[in-house]
């Protein structure tokens, strides 16, 4: 019996193989959406989760009156695990974020950052250098690489010994020792490239040295909150004996942060992953569900066909469950095939997926879950998709269906139509947002954003050149190679980070504004137009010393209608305001420029380290190449190594999210709309079938065609007008809210909600009258005749 | 076999009931031949689907076989089905998507007739209505007639004690419906199968041996023939 419904099932589904095709194309495609952001929300969700700990290990952060961190301080560690039993293990880490070349005579390699963690850290969590870790003696260190780095430091190496490694750059002459590679685990919360290992961290630091992360880890069974009011208890106690009367620490209690938060949703940081992760699994969900029900009505769409089966069937003694089971199984076929297409396609929009947000899944190792969850997933949209279908087909009547002249109930009909509407709601709110997204996104990339980042390139350098004196004789040198144009240092490249803020006062009106501490031929490097003054000269001797430059929007701030002349004063010196820039927007659009005062000379600023280097664009190559080789003989504190980004591409990484939503966005518009469509397809296929003999009728009495083609057109045509209606409000709700995220943005333009109308009421009346035109030109005589 | 007692069978509208049966009665022995006759919108066709149950009378009694039916859970229908009554209806109604022999396998299928049995059954049905060689073709490569003796060996592959028949030869040419006919007084009167048919020809009625004549609901005639 099984074989034999087996057989029909793949009959029926060959002989009708448009519909199938279209059936399990688009459930395999909605299937594979949903495969990719389940891997990605299995990746998301399971950093540090092989650790066999993972449930029992918390971060200890520290809450201030507006802020939350996890920079504790060193001494807190010894005193949890002095005081309290049922902490089994704490460690301390420490990590710095600065460039550090490694070199040997093999290769270079350069450290964004690295991590100094004591051994019980190490322990916790599960760092395991490659051949074992001893535990440190006394106050030694242990540096560790990551293999990548110790191959291209040691491409020879062989055995398991400590080499030495030098550090930072020839001239200083320093080196240290290497003990060997180590596995870093991208799928964990400790990310480093490059490991200090020592016995113990921030020995001799007390409660004020608030620079290390503590986590710790708690016996089964541990009541957190109770643990945690008396860890605050303690830290509040150490406190008041060590810092005494400083009561800038009494407002700040202790907080735990389990691990399986730290990557989604950290107390201490943004939770931003979570709420993509949320916002692309409902998605994920939406659309399966869609395609499932878009599925059943695309089966029941073909009732027609199989209603004189069941009949028949039924008076040959079937009963209804047996029909149903047939009907399941005929489905199931269907998705088993979905899902194996839909394998296939997950794995072939892997690769963009993974560029897209930035991780490196796959879909088998990644997720041995997956093998369990795929075959459930396969029940479940079997019953969502099968179960209508299955009643409402095995249910048919034989009396009414074997008479000849059934047609498909008109039952369910609101449902179907509610459904369609919604499907095209949901179509027309992602192509109205994609299409709002790409005119902001557009208007970010032609907007003047007050400097001209092009041919500009950035040198790392850890020389520290704050005084213009120092620099000078680096830019003559920089300057005789030819093709440069300029040259400046400063110690905050418009590439979106925050500057320091500071109060100045002027006119004995105190304001907290940002600085930025530059060189000479800055605003020239970056193109930045002057307002009014000038910019700063080496003609002028005191502009190294006390010479300021604001921006308008710091004029603005203090209200300065004549700002030349006038005297700031921060910091402890007293500034003369030499001239006035336009606002550019180095942090991007989404925050707005921010009041910012420009000098030579900062006491209060970081160290200028970053070059800035403007090139002409035609001799870009060979420029870099000169650079390249009399680096050392330009800059000699850090000349080993000549390393150079370019400044649009900085810039442009602040674009990345929005292009990120972009993507997301483009992804969901398409595969809505495509189901949308599909569902039209079948709608509009039931209703022209269920109305064949009213259209022959009508033809018959001397209706055009194109006049029928309207009355068909017309239901859809308003269902679609409606769809419109309904998710235009919803759609400039949320723009409108994604634009308020934007210091700089468009108006809401008024284009994008007419072109998605226009789009949807195309593609139904084209899905429409596709299926429409069958029913129109078939001959009266054949819908007539029966009977 | 079949007695029914003042089967009525009306559908209200608006308050007003169009009645399509009124106060039939009559009596099917075993082995009768029953031929329904009747001008168009009389009723016939109604009458058949009560007595095979496809439709519910809206009042009167019906015992099939000693059991009162008119109240019967699909379930106990459907076994009735199985082992005592086999359709045929005028658009033959084989299911397109399977061969001749799968369309005869289906209902020993559902009667879960063993496997030996089953095959030796519809090689015997093939070979008495001579389609052997059509076993493994589709309904739609066959001709009208030898669709309608499919659907008669499919009706008959269960061993039906009664066989309900909606004008059988209503869409064949005559010498195929003769043949049929032929085959069902055969079946008849050799197999004593109880034969009921709904037909608009006298000349078909005549192979049967009795005459239901209806008229707007209404039985108006019993006839004995031959």
């Amino acid at each position: 019996m099984f074989k034999l419904n087996l057989k029909i099932a793949l009959r029926n589904l060959w002989r009708n193989r448009g519909i199938t095709f279209i059936n399990i194309g688009g459930l395999s495609i909605a299937l594979a959406a949903f495969i990719l952001v389940m891997i990605y929300a299995a990746y998301e969700t399971g950093f540090d989760k092989s650790n066999p700990n993972y449930d029992r290990i918390y971060q200890v952060g520290r809450s201030m009156q507006d802020l939350k961190t996890n920079y504790t301080p060193p001494p807190l560690a010894q005193a949890i695990k002095d005081n309290f039993p049922e902490v089994e293990a704490v460690g301390k880490m420490k990590s710095g974020a600065f460039e550090l070349p490694l070199f040997t005579n093999e290769g270079t390699v350069f450290t964004q950052n690295f991590l100094m963690a004591d051994y019980s850290a190490t322990q916790m969590f599960k760092i395991k250098p490659d051949y074992g870790l001893e535990k440190p003696k006394g106050e030694s260190v242990s540096l560790f690489l990551p293999r990548a780095y110790m191959q291209t430091l040691f491409p020879h190496k062989k055995d398991n010994k400590p080499e030495l490694v030098g550090l930072a750059s020839k001239s200083a002459g320093q080196s240290g020792e290497v003990i060997g590679s180590v596995f870093v685990d991208p799928h964990s919360n400790i990310s480093f490239d490059a490991l200090y290992i020592s016995n113990d961290l921030g020995k001799g630091e007390d409660y004020g040295f608030n620079n290390y992360q503590t986590y710790i880890q708690v016996k089964k069974g541990t009541d957190i909150y109770n643990l945690e009011q008396k860890i605050n208890k303690l830290y509040q106690t150490e406190l008041a004996k060590n810092s005494g009367n400083d009561d800038r620490f009494k407002s700040t209690t202790i907080f735990l942060d389990p691990l399986k938060n730290l990557h989604l949703k950290p107390k201490t940081g943004s939770d931003a992953n979570y709420k993509v992760l949320i916002s692309v699994s409902v998605l994920g969900f939406l659309i399966l569900i869609i395609a499932c029900i878009n599925f059943t009505n695309l089966s029941i769409a073909q009732a027609a066909k199989r209603a004189k089966e069941v009949g028949v069937k039924k008076v040959m003694g079937a009963y209804r469950v047996q029909l149903a089971i047939q009907f399941l199984t005929e489905i199931l076929i269907q998705c088993i095939a979905a899902t194996v297409l839909s394998l296939i396609f997950a794995e072939l929009v892997l690769p963009g997926f993974n560029s897209l947000f930035l991780v490196n899944l796959t879909i088998w190792q990644s997720n041995s879950s997956l093998i369990w969850q795929l075959p459930l997933i396969l029940f479940f949209i079997t019953l969502i998709a099968g179960i209508y279908p299955a009643m409402v087909l095995s249910g048919f009547k034989p009396a009414a269906v074997l008479k000849g002249n059934f047609q498909t109930s008109k039952q369910s009909y609101w449902l179907r139509n509610s459904l369609l509407v919604i499907q095209f709601s949901i179509a027309v709110i992602f192509i109205t947002g994609l299409l709002i997204i790409n005119s902001q996104l557009k208007y970010m990339r032609t907007q003047d954003v007050g400097f001209k980042a092009d041919q500009v390139i950035y040198v790392k350098n850890i020389a520290l050149f704050s005084d213009p004196a120092i620099f000078e004789p680096i830019r003559e040198k920089i300057m005789k190679i030819s093709g440069v144009k300029s040259v400046t240092v400063t110690n905050s490249i418009p590439d979106g980070s925050k500057l320091g803020t500071n109060t100045y006062a002027v006119d004995a009106k105190k304001e907290l504004i940002s600085f930025l501490d530059v060189d000479f031929d800055y605003f020239e490097t970056l193109n930045i137009k002057l307002k009014e003054g000038r910019p700063f000269s080496k003609e002028f001797k005191t502009d190294a010393v006390n010479s300021a430059i604001l921006n308008e929007s710091a004029t603005a701030k203090y209200g300065l209608t004549n700002p030349l002349g006038k005297t700031i004063r921060g910091c402890d010196m007293d500034y003369k305001i030499v001239g006035i820039i336009k606002d550019f927007k180095a942090q991007g659009f989404e925050k707005a420029v921010e009041p910012t005062i420009y000098t030579l000379k900062n006491p209060c600023g970081n160290p200028k380290t970053m070059i800035m280097i403007k090139i002409e664009e035609s001799k870009m190559s060979e420029t870099l190449a000169s650079l390249k080789n009399q680096w050392l003989n330009i800059n000699p504190k850090d000349g080993d190594n000549f390393r150079y980004q370019f400044l649009d591409q900085l810039y442009g990484k602040l674009f990345q999210k929005q292009e990120q939503l972009q993507s997301v966005f483009f992804a969901a518009a398409i595969l809505t709309i495509f189901i949308a469509i599909l569902g039209l397809f079948a709608f509009a296929k039931y209703i022209t079938n269920g109305r064949i003999k009213e259209i022959a009728v009508r033809k018959i009495l001397g209706a055009s065609d194109l006049q029928i083609m309207k009355l068909i057109n017309t239901s859809f045509f308003t269902m679609v007008i409606l769809a419109n209606l309904i998710s235009w409000p919803v759609a400039y709700i949320l723009t409108k809210k994604w634009l308020g995220t934007f210091a700089y943005r468009i108006e809401m333009p008024v284009l994008p909600f007419i072109i998605s109308a226009l789009i949807t009421i195309l593609l139904t009346i084209i899905t429409v009258s596709l299926q429409a035109t069958k029913a129109v030109k078939a001959k009266p005589v054949d819908a007539l005749k029966y009977e | 076999m079949i007695e029914i007692k003042n089967i009525e069978k009306y559908y209200a509208s608006k308050g007003v009931k169009h009645y399509v049966l009124r106060h039939v009665t009559t009596s099917i022995k075993k082995g009768e031949f029953v031929s329904i006759m009747g001008p168009s919108g009389a009723g016939k066709s109604t009458l058949l689907n009560i007595l095979g149950m496809l439709e519910e009378s809206t009042y009167g009694q019906y015992e099939f076989m000693g059991e009162d039916v008119t109240t019967l859970s699909e379930r106990k229908r459907i076994e009735l089905y199985r082992n005592h009554i086999g359709f045929v209806f005028q658009a033959y109604h084989l299911i397109d998507e399977m061969t001749v022999y799968e369309n005869i396998e289906a209902p020993l299928l559902y009667k879960k007739i063993g496997n030996s049995e089953r095959k030796s059954r519809i090689a015997d049905l093939l070979d008495r209505f001579n389609i052997v060689a059509k076993k493994d073709l589709f309904p739609n490569q066959l001709s009208g007639g030898q669709q309608q003796l499919v659907g008669i060996a499919r009706a008959l592959a269960a061993q039906p004690s009664l066989i309900l028949a909606d004008e059988p030869t209503g869409n064949l040419q005559s010498v195929q419906a003769e043949e049929i006919m032929e085959l069902f007084r055969k079946l008849n009167k050799e197999e004593g199968i109880t034969i009921i048919q709904v037909t608009h020809a006298e000349k078909n009625a005549q192979y049967g041996n009795r005459i239901l004549h209806i008229a707007d609901g209404v039985v108006k005639d019993d006839v004995q023939v031959g």
